[in-house]
């Protein structure tokens, strides 16, 4: 494999030495552009208490162009579909080459405690979530109960 | 280069397949939407023209296993069709019998697998090949169980 920007080495090393609370990444052996990600559900969130896996990518054109991220386990939010993929404006458009793995994670950690169900991926998450807003953070809590129990 | 792992290369697959190919005489999709691994598609091809495959649309599954892209999937025509490359008792395309993938390379998709099909049946050889009955169609065959014993 071509040797790896030293962008990514150091942001790579900065994630194992020090990664952010209730995060953490790590690359797969067979590609250090390939990580291991995990996020604790923010406390106050229907989250709270799960542990959610994830992976992450960082093609040839990053730091031009996003990571590409995506959920592992299974989570009802409004911005998140079933195959995992993530509706979030700096994945996007709002990508900023100023902007971390770290940061992205980050991220994806605050869009946990604030779902906006305006601006949906997953529909039918978005509309029980603004049809009846109580039943949707039931609804929530139970899948992080069955499916992001870290095993 | 990067290697795209499996999950984002699919991801983006699907993405493609979703907005549809070319002029439209190949299409596919994922079976389970819900299939976080993404194992399970579905494939159609439409006819060439001036060939015995004419106005038939073609069903097919595919399965993209574990070690996808870095080797081809399973594919398997769901109707009933005449074909050298393809088995006549269930179905299976072997791509030892179709040159132009029959050395798979990592950056083939399975848009390069439909079309190269389509080619197949319209190639000097092939196009006038006679067909069994339309709608007729092939026994079912458990792709996941063939995949695992592939192993």
């Amino acid at each position: 494999m071509a040797a790896l920007p030293k962008r990514i080495l150091k942001e790579t090393e900065r994630l194992m030495s020090d990664a952010p609370p209730g995060i953490s990444a790590a690359p797969n052996n067979d590609n250090l552009r390939h990580f291991d990600v995990t996020v604790a559900g923010p406390d106050q969130s229907p989250y709270e208490g799960g542990v959610f896996k994830l992976e992450l990518f960082l093609p040839d054109e990053y730091p031009m162009n996003p990571p590409k991220v995506r959920f592992l386990t299974r989570i009802y939010h409004p911005n998140i579909d079933k195959l995992g993929r993530i509706c979030l404006d700096i994945l996007k458009d709002k990508w900023s080459p100023a902007l971390q793995i770290r940061t992205v994670l980050l991220s994806i950690q605050a869009l946990l405690g604030a779902p906006n169900p305006d601006d949906p991926l997953a529909n039918d998450v978005a509309q029980n979530w603004k049809e009846d807003e109580k039943a949707a953070i039931a609804q929530a809590k139970e899948w992080t109960r069955l499916y992001a129990n870290g095993e | 280069m990067a290697k795209i792992p499996r999950s984002f290369r699919l991801l983006s697959e699907l993405e493609h397949g979703e907005k549809g190919i070319g002029d439209g005489s190949c299409s596919y999709g994922l079976k389970d939407p819900d299939d976080i691994a993404m194992y399970g598609w579905n494939g159609t091809i439409l006819g060439p023209p001036h060939s015995a495959y004419e106005n038939r649309i073609f069903s097919l599954s595919i399965y993209c296993g574990d070690t996808y892209p870095d080797t081809p999937p399973i594919v398997k025509f769901e109707s009933k069709i005449n074909l050298p490359c393809v088995d006549q008792t269930n179905g299976l395309v072997n791509f030892s019998r179709v040159a132009s993938i029959s050395s798979w390379k990592r950056d083939f998709t399975l848009e390069t697998v439909l079309v190269e099909l389509r080619r197949d049946m319209a190639s000097p050889a092939n196009r006038k090949q006679p067909q069994p009955p339309e709608f007729s169609e092939f026994p079912p065959l458990d792709l996941a169980k063939l995949a695992k014993q592939r192993k």
